[in-house]
């Protein structure tokens, strides 16, 4: 699976991320409390205007804090809760079913990995529904209660704002909770029954195998297609069978009956929906000066989230992975490998292209190589390239010390130092993997291209090992979760906006913060001027203008009033950018669709995230409400 | 504003909205098809003009109820769309996500079912670009395929296109048989039960499945269907071809004797089929590559009526012109082809361009009463001669003569058994086996020789494809030679060929 962006993990994270996020608010705050304090000042003076703001803040606190009653509150919830149901948001489940009827219309279940398109089909439509509910209900819910004045009803009872703000949004969030929850079973089933299927495999397919060592009496055949695809089974001569995988599952098959009268029945398809539980490393490559680096090389790919390394060179991809106790891994690292393959000239085109993995300890630097294996490239998902490091190597095919060398500003610095180099180390012709090849729980794996003029290319998410496999609907939910934190910010903005806003306008300026959360990261890109044509206005100017993005503009007058503009739209475009929340980053259906267990840790990460969002709009929303007289 | 005002101007948005209705009838009235005893009906002018151009959807291919359901929900913002799934196309292909790449294509297909580009730009990119991404070459046929039945989709959609059958035809015989892995695809083309279904095993071969496409599409344009982008000549010439590629394929496969040569009969039937049809040309009219040899023949026999007419008239005019030439010009034309210089064979180019003599020349010197049939029938040869010409530019573009001659010499005797003796001999330099090569290769140069000194085929040794072949066999015995450490035998069969072509092959080094 491609992480463009992994996450850092959950301690490394959490003090910038919470010093950021003050850093912001702050900042906020004090924007907010200026305004209020010029638009009173403007009525009542500058002295008075600084006590009346004080003094709203300190209500503030009293109401969210001291005086806060969860009772008005859940009953305040109760009543969104109800008024949701009377404007019939139940029709967005029935919209959904019938997404799903009409499914089979768009997704090929001959498709390549049939269970991506199913899961990744389900889940996004799930998302685009919960956040069109979510900004209609939350728009839309307070402007009509003020038009059609059935806030009276509430606001001449003894609630304060910030209440009838945290009802809304808990009695939202409930009626969102129930409508995902349905969502979410209806999705499971639909991707089960969706991809299940039967082969039939007619005895007459099966042939003899060609003889080989301990395969006597082993028949191959290929089963009957269905869903596009075939696969091919090998039965022994006891009759056990193995149905070989294709389109990223495979099936059970059992003989039924004996002799020439024997049948064989194949069961539904396995491995389709998986949680694998990965455990990921730092990456680092070695270029073929033995140097290490930052990056790997470009062959040319558009795209360069892979680096490269020259075949038959000291080059080498370098995973350090850290914290492997034996407790955590008895018996070895279950490795598993996507390598981009890369070939300057064609070689034997039979064969693949030959690697090698090793094991080395980061402080000693001994080097151990466990295997010699063939390089498999874009496999789908439970055909990904495996390979397995044991606890004990015994006669590995090569044993060295390597000292990893980095360039710095001192010149060339060896690590383990000449002195510490201890030859001896590989006069033994066995190995243990946290005894000998383990440093405090840290060990590097080098994956190295043997063949000459070819390469090999991997990202950090490429390689990992698989610890376990976690459950599947757990991990279902756990999407699910990241549907309902995207749904719960969006309902804070939509509330929030209605606070002020008539319903329309709040509307639109949900969508604003929607798409602005969507596409956050193309924003800053924009802000840091790390996009090509320039910022807005010189983006506007080439449109027009019909100029390309890459030439420089023609220097003068107008091109320096065009980047004049730029920089203070940027600055405008960073400052909206740092306060939206970065919706593209939740969605969590890659995770499932390609069978990966979303950590607990993103889980986290995100909720604190979300909390970090809503707790500050629902304040201000607070603000916003207790300004209109409908509330005093 | 009064009740009444507001009352009227609605009144007339009514009536102005019906009148704008009657145009919109006129223009937009769907046709009926009779039923039930009812006559049926040619509907509005858009309907007319659909039927007349064959428009509508039902004539341009299948209907497919997603694709309609698909195109109505976006609303008009079709093209929109369609330009939105475009891009997403571009980044998953960019990132190499094939799975979400395919599924986009679907899509978009969907929108525009009968935007031919869209099929023909995405079939290519399947087939082409992301098959070659993968390391695996079993992987590669499978995307070739993918692009291929992407195809074959575009083509129920859209029945009446016949660049999309000629597509179908190209990728299926071109990209497996001419790919690097070639062999590999051609091997899985065979085993692949899901493509093939029922056909038998024997016409398995992408060349004979891709000449079954191109004979659709050119199926579909004698039927009517218009073909656009692409020249007649080259879309007519790609099913013989086929069969000339099955053939030459066989021998690749070690298939020699009686089916090489009806492969070969039947290529050079073919051939002379595609040479028998009419073809227009850019400056009006239609030629048939089969006549240049008839206007040659006719141009040839007008000089012997000349000759009648006039004897010796075109002998003396072409002695003065050899009269009027410079003393170097003269030198070069006299001397032997090959013993010319550089700068002899530029001149003497000239010199006999200088010395030609044309049929007007000859009659417009006739004199007397049968000069208006001299000048009638020089008139003629110049027509003739310049219908050889167009017929020979034409020609070029498809190698027709080559190719004719090919499947003639492929036929005899000579042929079969010098292909089979050298795929014999490759067979056994491969196995290490140098003397079994020597002596295949030894037997195949052998049998070339019979066949360049066939009196039917004197062009054979002068031609450069024939020549290149040769050289790559030269190459191949010298390889066995150096193997065995055997000198290079001298008086060498085949050194007119190495004296004739050498220099077509850049890297190759005639024996010391």
């Amino acid at each position: 699976m491609v992480i463009e962006n992994l996450l850092p993990p959950f301690p490394q994270w959490f003090l910038p991320a919470l010093g950021i996020w003050i850093g912001v608010l702050a900042l906020v705050a004090l924007v907010g409390f200026f305004l209020g304090w010029l638009v009173v000042a403007l009525e009542r003076g500058p002295r008075e205007a600084l006590v009346r703001n004080w003094q709203a803040v300190v209500q503030a606190l009293d109401d969210f804090v001291r005086r806060l009653s969860l009772k008005r509150a859940h009953g305040l919830a109760y009543l969104a809760v109800k008024e949701s149901i009377r404007r019939r948001v139940i029709a967005v489940f029935v919209v959904f079913l019938v997404l799903l009827m009409f499914a089979g219309w768009h997704i090929d279940p001959a498709s390549r990995e049939p269970a991506v398109l199913y899961l990744n089909f389900v889940l996004s439509s799930t998302t685009y529904l919960m956040l069109l509910l979510a900004l209609f209900i939350g728009s839309f819910s307070l402007p009509t209660d003020i038009r059609n004045r059935t806030i009276h009803t509430v606001v001449t009872k003894p609630v304060r704002a910030s209440e009838i703000i945290l009802g809304r949004l808990s009695g939202f969030a409930w009626v969102t909770t129930f409508i995902l929850v349905g969502m979410g079973v209806v999705s499971y089933f639909f991707v089960i029954f969706g991809l299940n299927h039967r082969h039939a495999l007619p005895a007459a397919n099966l042939q003899p195998v060609a003889e080989a060592p301990g395969e006597t009496g082993t028949l191959t055949g290929l089963t009957a297609p269905a869903f596009g695809h075939r696969h091919r089974v090998y039965v022994d001569a006891d009759g056990r069978g193995r149905v070989e995988v294709a389109r990223g599952h495979y099936h059970s098959i059992r003989m039924i009956g004996s002799g020439p009268e024997a049948r064989y029945e194949i069961g539904p398809p396995e491995g389709f929906l998986l949680a694998r539980v990965p455990v990921y490393g730092r990456l680092e490559f070695r270029d073929r000066d033995g140097l290490d680096t930052d990056k790997g090389l470009n062959v040319g790919d558009e795209w360069t989230y892979r680096g490269y390394i020259q075949g038959a060179s000291p080059a080498a991809l370098i995973w350090t992975f850290s914290g492997l106790t034996p407790q955590r891994f008895p018996t070895g690292l279950p490795l598993e490998l996507t390598l981009g393959v890369f070939r300057t000239h064609k070689g034997n085109i039979e064969k693949p292209v030959l690697g090698s993995i090793a094991v080395r300890n980061p402080r000693t630097g001994l080097y151990v190589e466990t295997e010699i294996f063939e390089s498999k490239e874009f496999a789908e998902v439970p055909e990904i390239k495996r390979l397995f490091v044991p606890r004990t190597i015994i006669n590995p095919p090569s044993v060295q010390i390597i000292q990893r060398k980095k360039n710095t500003v001192e010149g060339i610095v060896l690590s383990p130092p000449n002195e510490d180099v201890r030859m001896e180390l590989t006069q033994k012709r066995e190995f243990d993997l946290y005894e000998d090849l383990c440093d405090n729980g840290r060990v590097e794996v080098w994956i190295r291209c043997i063949e000459p003029g070819q390469y090999f290319g991997a990202a950090q998410p490429d390689l990992y090992i698989r610890a376990r496999d976690a459950s599947f609907i757990v991990n279902m939910f756990k999407a699910c979760y990241g549907i309902w934190l995207v749904t719960l910010i969006v309902l804070a903005y939509g509330i929030t906006a209605s606070t002020f806003l008539s319903a329309p306008v709040a509307m639109v300026a949900t969508i604003g913060v929607l798409v602005g959360g969507l596409f956050r990261d193309f924003v800053i890109k924009l802000a840091l001027g790390q996009t090509y044509g320039g910022g807005p206005f010189e983006s506007l100017y080439r449109l027009v203008t019909q100029e390309n993005v890459m030439s420089e503009l023609e220097p003068g007058l107008g091109t320096l009033l065009l980047k004049m503009a730029d920089v203070i739209a940027r600055g405008f475009l960073f400052a909206v950018a740092s306060i939206l929340p970065p919706l593209g980053q939740f969605g969590w259906s890659d995770w499932v669709a390609h069978g990966f267990d979303i950590p607990w840790e993103h889980v986290l990460i995100r909720t604190l995230q979300t909390l970090a969002f809503v707790g500050p709009v629902i304040v201000a929303g607070y603000f916003f409400l207790r300004a209109r007289e409908i509330a005093e | 504003m009064t009740f009444r005002a507001a009352f009227f101007r609605k009144i007339a948005f009514l009536v102005v909205i019906a009148i704008l209705l009657l145009p919109l009838f006129w223009l937009g009235q769907p046709s009926t098809s009779p039923a039930r005893g009812a006559r049926g009906g040619p509907g509005g002018i858009l309907a007319q003009l659909r039927t007349r151009s064959g428009l509508s959807e039902a004539e341009l291919g299948e209907i497919d109820p997603t694709s309609e359901a698909m195109r109505l929900t976006t609303l008009g913002l079709r093209g929109v769309a369609a330009n939105i799934l475009w891009t997403k196309a571009d980044t998953y292909k960019m990132k190499k996500d094939w799975t979400n790449l395919s599924a986009t294509l679907e899509q978009l297909v969907k929108l525009e079912p009968h935007f031919i580009s869209v099929w023909r730009f995405q079939a290519w990119n399947l087939s082409y670009n992301v098959s070659a991404e993968f390391d695996d070459y079993r992987k590669r046929y499978e995307w070739v395929i993918r692009g291929i039945e992407f195809l074959k989709k575009g083509v129920r959609y859209n029945e009446r296109e016949p660049k999309l059958l000629w597509d179908v035809g190209w990728f299926t015989a071109q990209k497996i048989g001419r790919a690097d892995e070639s062999k590999q695809f051609r091997r899985l083309f065979k085993q692949d039960d899901d493509f093939h279904g029922p056909r038998p095993l024997e016409e398995r071969d992408n060349w004979l499945v891709g000449k079954e496409w191109f004979a659709r599409g050119e199926e579909l344009v004698e039927q009517g269907a218009t073909l656009r982008g692409i020249s007649p000549l080259l879309f007519f010439s790609d099913r013989p071809m086929c069969q000339m590629n099955y053939s030459e394929f066989l021998s690749k496969d070690g298939i020699f004797g009686e089916r090489a040569k009806q492969s070969w009969s039947r290529a050079l039937e073919e051939w002379l089929q595609y040479g028998d049809r009419e073809f227009p040309t850019y400056e009006g009219g239609t030629i048939r590559l089969n006549d240049k040899e008839r206007f040659d023949t006719r141009a040839q026999e007008i000089w012997e009526e000349l000759e009648k007419l006039a004897p010796g008239l075109k002998a003396k005019i072409e002695q003065e012109k050899r009269a009027r030439l410079r003393p170097e010009e003269r030198r070069a034309l006299d001397t032997p082809f090959e013993e010319r210089t550089p700068e002899q064979q530029a001149l003497a180019f000239e010199a006999s361009r200088k010395v030609h003599v044309t049929h007007r020349e000859v009659a417009q010197r006739i004199t007397g009463p049968r000069r208006s049939e001299a000048l009638k029938l020089a008139e003629e040869a110049e027509k003739a001669l310049q219908m050889s010409s167009k017929i020979d530019q034409q020609r070029t573009i498809v190698n027709f003569e080559y190719w004719r001659m090919r499947a003639r010499f492929e036929q005899t005797p000579q042929a079969i058994e010098a292909r089979e003796y050298i795929y014999l001999g490759d067979e056994a330099f491969r196995a290490a086996d140098l003397t079994r090569a020597k002596q295949y290769y030894d037997l195949g140069l052998q049998k070339w020789r019979e066949l360049l000194d066939l009196p039917e085929f004197p062009q054979l040794k002068h031609d450069g494809n024939t020549g290149r072949e040769l050289i790559d066999v030269i190459r191949n015995y010298q390889r066995i030679l150096d193997a065995r450490d055997e000198p290079w035998p001298r008086p060498f069969i085949l050194q007119d060929i190495i004296d004739l072509h050498k220099d077509s092959v850049p890297d190759f080094e005639p024996p010391a």
